[in-house]
């Protein structure tokens, strides 16, 4: 089916201005990512479950297959591409250190959820761990260097 | 997969999205998105125009209205979960909303998007019903009220008219000897429960003199068993007694992870699970 319907937005991207783009009303953010050449956007699920396609958007976490690519007008996004500032290069290699890191298909929404965990500031058990990377499928790790990972990096950067 | 076409339409005020739907019956309201966008991404609806109610200002307050908590629709799951007067008033909620989804979805799903769809697998319609909650819809014609009891019809069948939208939820302030105890079972933290309780209890001391209990992902809409409340209430926590009981008083549908007898019996141990918590 073609569509149709557009909507014109503006909105920044890892601190890079996209003004005045057309986008399918239709589209989800992840797609108009991955369209621009930002791949490292995964999408698994495309239903909210897998947790692949975790972005930043003004300042939060979101699922970008559950946003319109619409509903970004005005705002600010991060993607993976954009995890390079001192803190997110300390959780990669810590990734890399404990093996997190396997296929690599969920790493950018784990380093999503990792982030926000940080910036909270909470000083989380390993279970808690567990259930803040609840909504993050892993296919290969089976979570356990993952879990190691972050404990490290709250331990380290909190 | 992805979603069929749509226009959309970013609402500027309550207002101008009430117009939209009355006139547009195929138009539908995305708040949080978390419910309504996987359904169009897998195309069970496919709507004419979606309109974007997200970014009304002033419809995500959290405040007390005389005997009431009131939630504006808008108000997202971390947002309430981080809310001083909500942790004060009805902390239950913060332990709810632990359980509704992942971070992710709660920073964007919404406290009314959760009340207006009406999954009966949802904690949230459970908790207005066992707390005796108003709704506050808006449309053409103003506000109106709707007791939660009365919202519910169906499967995601609510009392909501065409060109009415979900603008608050009142809960009533909990009082001294009261408490609204919470549990369900579930394969994997976050995922929708096999089946849950949320139980409105009465006590003086540890002793339970009033109860209700309503059910979510029982049956297709919040079940309420006050049979069995009474039942319990009479003979205390008889396991077969309880069983036979729900059976004659809910429809219980099974799903994929969890036949309906074992819904049964998920419902019937969530009695002792749930009170348990009173000696906690
Ligand atoms: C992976 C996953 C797991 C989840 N797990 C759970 C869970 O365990 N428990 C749970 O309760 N929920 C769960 N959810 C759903 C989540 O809580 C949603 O946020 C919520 O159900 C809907 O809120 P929303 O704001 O996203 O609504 P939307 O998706 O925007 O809308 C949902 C429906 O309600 C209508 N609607 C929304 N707001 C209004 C309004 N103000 N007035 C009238 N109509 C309105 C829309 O038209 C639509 O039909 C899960 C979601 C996902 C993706
Ligand atoms: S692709 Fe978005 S959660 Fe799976
Ligand atoms: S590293 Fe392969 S899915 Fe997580």
């Amino acid at each position: 089916m073609t569509a149709n319907n557009t909507s014109n937005i503006s909105f920044t991207v890892n601190g890079e201005k996209f003004n005045n783009v057309n986008v399918p009303s239709r589209q989800h953010l992840a797609d108009y990512l991955r369209s621009q050449g930002l791949t490292g956007t995964h999408l698994g699920c495309e239903q909210g479950a897998c947790g692949a396609c975790t972005i930043e958007m003004d300042g939060k976490a979101v699922r970008s297959c559950l946003v319109l690519a619409s509903q970004a007008n005005g705002s600010d996004l991060k993607t993976v591409e954009g995890f390079d500032d001192q803190m997110m290069e300390q959780v990669k290699q810590s990734f890399l250190k404990h093996n997190a890191f396997q296929c690599g298909f969920c790493s950018p929404g784990m380093l999503m959820t990792t982030k926000e965990i940080l910036l909270s500031k909470k000083k989380l058990t390993r279970d808690e761990i567990r259930s803040e990377i609840s909504g993050n499928y892993c296919r290969c790790t089976g979570y356990q260097s993952i879990v190691d990972a972050i404990e490290e990096c709250i331990n380290e950067i909190n | 997969m992805k979603a069929a076409d749509f226009s959309y339409h970013e609402a500027t005020n309550i207002q101008d999205a009430i117009n939209i739907k009355a006139k547009d019956e195929e138009a539908v309201i995305l708040a949080g998105g978390q419910s309504l966008l996987p359904a169009l991404n897998m195309r069970l609806s496919s709507p004419s125009c979606l309109i974007d109610i997200s970014k009304i200002s002033g419809l995500d307050d959290i405040k007390i209205d005389g005997d009431y908590l009131f939630i504006g629709a808008l108000a997202t799951h971390s947002h309430v979960m981080k809310n001083e007067l909500v942790l004060k008033r009805m902390p239950c909620l913060i332990d709810i909303l632990k359980m509704v989804a992942h971070p992710a979805i709660r920073n964007k799903g919404t406290h009314g998007g959760s009340i207006a769809y009406g999954d009966p697998a949802a904690e949230l319609p459970a908790l207005a019903v066992a707390t005796n909650a108003e709704i506050i819809v808006s449309g053409q014609n103003g506000d109106r009220s709707i007791h939660a009891k009365d919202f519910y019809l169906g499967l995601f069948e609510t009392a909501i008219n065409q060109d009415e939208i979900v603008i608050g939820i009142k809960y009533p302030l909990l009082k001294q000897e009261q408490a609204i105890l919470f549990e369900e079972v579930c394969r994997r933290h976050g995922d929708y429960a096999m089946a849950g309780l949320i139980a409105n209890v009465n006590k003086i001391g540890n002793k339970v003199n009033d109860l209700s209990l309503v059910y979510f992902a029982t049956g297709d809409k919040p079940d309420s068993a006050d049979k069995t409340a009474k039942l319990y209430l009479e003979n205390g926590y008889d396991y077969s007694n309880l069983k036979n009981s729900l059976n004659s008083e809910i429809d219980f549908a099974g799903d994929l992870n969890s036949s309906s007898e074992m819904k049964l019996h998920l419902a019937t141990i969530l009695i002792k699970k749930v009170l348990n918590k009173l000696e906690a």
